[in-house]
């Protein structure tokens, strides 16, 4: 704690904070235009400047901690005239299109221009011929570019591209992209969120709409676990199509939280049915007739729980294998934890200085992992270790330890891993026993692992502070996920680890916590909601009756971090929708969110309506969005089986790995999207499967034909399969290596 | 002539204000009947009629054939929306700013705008809903490009309250532009178009 004065009000700051950080939460007004909490300053705008009375000239507020009885002023005479002359430096120049920019109405330029009272241009410089330059997804006008470098900043500390890079030559200076012609990046386009002006802007919204003319709609991304907090922002779709609203763009409060390109840019998912009562009735027929419900965990907890109380009013069964593979591998860890959810966040993944990733390609498979581990590793100099059969190349900037290890042998690294983590740590008999016959050479030979990597692991996890244990969802579906879950739990508990468990879809903990689900036995009279079927509900692929798409309902999600999070209607839809259905089963509630109040206590939720929830960041980013679930205790039962016969995966194998901002259906008829639905293998791959380059293969157990890529950047024999394009998108289940059959087929 | 002998309203010799000679109001019934006769037989009637008769054999007739002929309308009159375009490029002079579709109170206006090839911002359809609108003449107010202008058709008459006005309607033809047509709107800003008027040189 520092105690010092601002304009003479006595202010504390925490260890670490700067004045500027200190002085916003104490409510004092400090003018910035480069500043970003959620990266290190940029200290480029110099608008923040302050006076105090131990330094001379003005210094910095937003990178300069405070010390003990610093006296500081932060709006003199002499610092509003430094500020004004600021501003009028960024307006030398600067091209009078406000009429037509896009960020016109939500501009900081615009904003502190006015606030600053420049009103005509006291300085003027040669103007540089600066072409407007198209990459991709993203435009980029040079000469509507101020320089703050946030969009350089967030590219490299938050998302981890390091794509951006500013180019230093005075006046001509500009935003390009490293060591590259065009932008080759995972178009997240957090630069365009970031930008105060209307610099960098997305392809697809520049021009369409005004700032002004958008209703934002606070809502829940639908795409991955993380349940990143998102705006929809709708206007009328056209003249020609009278009042019917359309998504146009999709932002965030980019202070705080961060987005994906698939939350960003895939957000045109939506369908549309009217009310057809012939249709109706069929479908409820059909929910009459059937033995069964495959769902997918693309829906809401509400609805999840809607499915629950049918099954439980029509003795039905409820399939869905995803979700039931995480189910039990949360009943495993719970008996050996005895709590229900596990200790670690994905914001607590940034503050950490030591992480493991075991057995996800999370820069797929969950861009908010990917971009808090980069946090952590620039913000905290934190030592990430990547344990998968694949490297990644775009997690090679902040791994600092990449383990390979063979695909199948998850549950001898889990086991090897828990021994290094344990190495000085007092347990139980129990525990001790089963780590002391471990059957070491085996486990490492198999899984490929050397000693010495796990030792150098163990070394470094001994420096660290606050780690973090991440475990993808390779192992949710392995067929020994349960003792899998059982060591993690051994490992969060015996250690100060927090552990992290990524889930494929964005709702599948909530399915998890709320529905009883059955084996799926394949039987018949099967009605599908964004599933195969006999009958098909749902958004999602081909359905004998539309419902409303994610971006159409309310409702909540919960999110890995076990947060329920609530999410609106951005476009209203006309059709029916499974409350309906519900209704005319018996199973009655006149909303969707009137279950929301309704979900099952005993696992957490807290009972309160939907209307009471927020979803918002605070001013000082203060999450007020939904609730966190209440972590439920029960008996410890620790106990440990053999370590089974590791599988050997030989020949052709692919791992399902959707491509970056792709993750389903959803995501798979978005626009703005990019979709690449080939299979990618290495040369190894290629040579192993005797295919090459652009030939078309069929797949065994696969309906639709793959166009094999050579992809330079991967190594090894295992190649990825996206399954974003399937007929009902990534239904995620089953164990993601597969041993695969190829055939070629004429092109 | 100066106001302040007005703003004095007690009838003195100083103020302009003095009191109107008012014939007496008959009360008896035969005072009545002689203001009744000396109003029907003083001849009035027939200044009037000589008149009427006059301009009848004059052949000086004023009366104006609507609708064959319209009577001028001030320049300032705010009838249906106009859209112009630049004079020297024959570009339209909308940049689709939205402002007019902000500030319109009654909500009528709509744009549809995108992003054309040369990266400029392109208004692609544009439309009033004149079953709403009241004319008010803000929209022509606000535009910073003179852009839209209230013409001078004043008929809205038709089969259905709220037809819509589109682009195409509003637009000044190009043949018409070319041919000096384009009526410009006498604000703030306005050009007079003659020979000085040259191509801006956009691309330099």
């Amino acid at each position: 704690m520092i105690n010092f004065t601002i304009n003479n009000q006595p202010v504390t700051a925490q260890k670490g904070e700067t004045i500027l950080q200190a002085a916003r939460k104490a409510g004092f007004y400090i003018p910035t235009m480069c500043y970003i909490e959620k990266t290190t300053p940029c200290a480029s705008c110099r608008l923040c400047v302050v006076e105090t009375d131990k330094t001379e000239g003005l210094i910095l507020s937003c990178q300069t901690p405070p010390t003990e009885g610093l006296n500081v002023t932060i709006d003199s005479e002499r610092l509003q005239q430094e500020r004004t002359n600021i501003m009028r430096m960024y307006d030398v120049n600067h091209p009078l299109e406000c009429g037509v920019c896009d960020k016109s109405g939500a501009c900081d330029l615009q904003n502190k221009t006015l606030e600053f009272g420049v009103s005509h241009q006291h300085f003027s410089a040669k103007e540089q011929p600066r072409a407007i330059q198209h990459w991709g997804a993203i435009n980029y006008d040079p000469s509507l570019c101020i320089l703050c470098e946030k969009c350089v900043h967030v590219c490299n500390e938050v998302i981890g591209d390091d794509a951006i890079t500013l180019q230093f030559g005075g006046y001509k200076s500009s935003v390009v992209p490293k060591n590259s012609d065009t932008l080759d990046c995972t178009f997240c386009g957090e630069c365009i969120a970031v930008c105060p002006v209307g610099a960098l802007v997305s392809s697809e919204f520049q021009y369409r709409a005004n700032a002004w003319e958008l209703t934002q709609i606070p809502a829940t991304c639908a795409h991955c676990s993380a349940g990143c907090s998102l705006m929809y922002e709708v206007k009328h779709a056209s003249i020609a199509q009278g009042e019917s609203q359309k998504i146009y763009r999709v932002t965030n409060n980019f202070e705080f939280s961060t987005l994906c390109g698939a939350g960003r840019f895939g957000f045109d998912f939506g369908v549309q049915a009217s009310k057809d009562e012939t249709l109706f009735a069929k479908a409820v027929g059909a929910f009459e007739t059937a033995s069964a419900i495959r769902f997918s965990s693309l829906i809401t907890t509400e609805e999840a729980l809607i499915l629950q109380r049918l099954k439980e009013k029509l003795g039905i069964k409820l399939f869905n294998e995803e979700a039931r593979a995480y189910q039990s591998f949360m009943a495993a860890y719970t008996e050996v934890s005895g709590k229900s959810s596990p200790s670690g966040t994905v914001e607590a993944i940034a503050q950490s200085d030591a992480i493991i990733v075991l057995g996800g390609r999370v820069s797929s498979d969950n861009p908010a992992i990917r971009y808090a581990m980069t946090t952590a590793a620039r913000h905290n100099g934190a030592k990430i270790v990547y344990m998968h059969p694949l490297e990644d190349a775009l997690l090679q900037n902040v791994v600092t330890q990449n383990v390979r290890y063979e695909a199948g042998s998850e549950e001898g690294v889990v086991a090897m891993l828990a021994k290094t983590l344990l190495e000085n740590v007092d347990v139980d008999d129990v525990t001790k026993n089963f780590l002391e016959n471990l059957d070491e050479g085996y486990l490492c030979a198999e899984s490929n692992i050397g000693d010495e990597e796990f030792a150098r692991m163990g070394k470094m996890v001994r420096r660290a502070k606050r780690k973090t244990l991440v475990i993808g969802s390779d192992v949710l579906g392995h067929s020994r996920a349960a003792h899998i879950a059982r060591l993690c739990a051994l490992m969060e508990s015996m250690t100060d680890f927090s552990l992290v468990i990524v889930p494929q879809m964005v709702n599948t903990v909530g399915v998890a916590l709320v529905c009883d689900l059955d084996e799926d036995t394949q039987s018949d009279h099967v009605v599908g909601y964004n599933a195969k079927g006999d009958f098909v509900v749902g958004s999602v692929g081909k359905c004998d009756m539309a419902l409303p798409a994610l971006n159409a309902q309310e409702g909540t999600f919960v999110s890995l971090n076990y947060h329920l999070l609530p999410t609106n209607v951005a476009v209203a839809f006309e059709g029916y929708c499974l409350n309906d259905i519900a209704l005319a089963l018996g199973v009655t509630a006149r909303n969707t969110i009137d279950y929301t109040v309704q979900l099952p206590q005993e696992k957490g939720f807290k009972g309160i309506e939907f209307d009471a929830l927020d979803n918002f960041y605070g001013a000082l980013g203060e999450d007020n969005r939904g609730y966190i679930l209440d972590v439920m205790m029960c008996e410890v039962a620790i106990s440990f089986e053999a370590i089974a016969d590791l599988p050997e995966f030989n020949g052709t194998v692919v791992y399902r790995c959707n491509p970056i901002n792709q993750f389903n259906g959803y995501t798979a008829v978005s626009s703005g999207v990019e979709k690449d639905d080939a299979l990618r293998g290495s040369m190894q791959f290629a040579m192993a499967a005797r295919i090459g380059h652009g030939e078309r293969v069929m797949i065994d157990g696969y309906d639709e034909a793959k166009v094999f890529v050579l992809d330079e950047t991967l190594k090894g024999t295992i190649a990825l399969l996206p399954r974003y394009d399937s007929p009902f998108g990534d239904m995620g289940a089953g164990y993601r290596f597969e041993k695969i059959q190829l055939k070629k087929v004429g092109s | 002539m100066h106001s302040e002998p007005l703003n004095d309203r007690n009838v003195s010799s100083n103020s302009t204000y003095y009191y109107v000679d008012i014939e007496e109001y008959p009360t008896q019934g035969w005072d009545k009947f002689k203001r009744v006769i000396k109003r029907t037989f003083k001849g009035e009637l027939f200044v009037g009629l000589w008149v009427v008769l006059r301009e009848m054999i004059k052949f000086d007739i004023h009366t104006v054939q609507y609708p064959k002929e319209k009577l001028p309308i001030g320049p300032r009159y705010r009838a249906v929306h106009k859209l112009l375009r630049l004079w020297e490029s024959g570009y339209e002079r909308c940049i689709g700013c939205g402002l007019c579709e902000k500030i319109c109170i009654s909500d009528c206006i709509r744009m549809d705008t995108k992003i054309d090839e040369n990266s400029r911002k392109e208004v692609t359809e544009y439309s009033i809903n004149l079953g709403r609108c009241i004319f008010c003449g803000y929209c022509a107010e606000v535009c910073p490009e003179l852009a839209i202008v209230h013409g001078q058709r004043y008929e809205n008459g038709s089969e259905q309250r709220a037809h819509f006005v589109i682009k195409d309607d509003m637009l000044t033809p190009l043949d018409l532009l070319t041919s000096g047509q384009q009526a410009e709107y006498p604000g703030f800003g306005s050009i007079t178009p003659n020979e000085s008027v040259k191509k801006t040189p956009l691309a330099y």
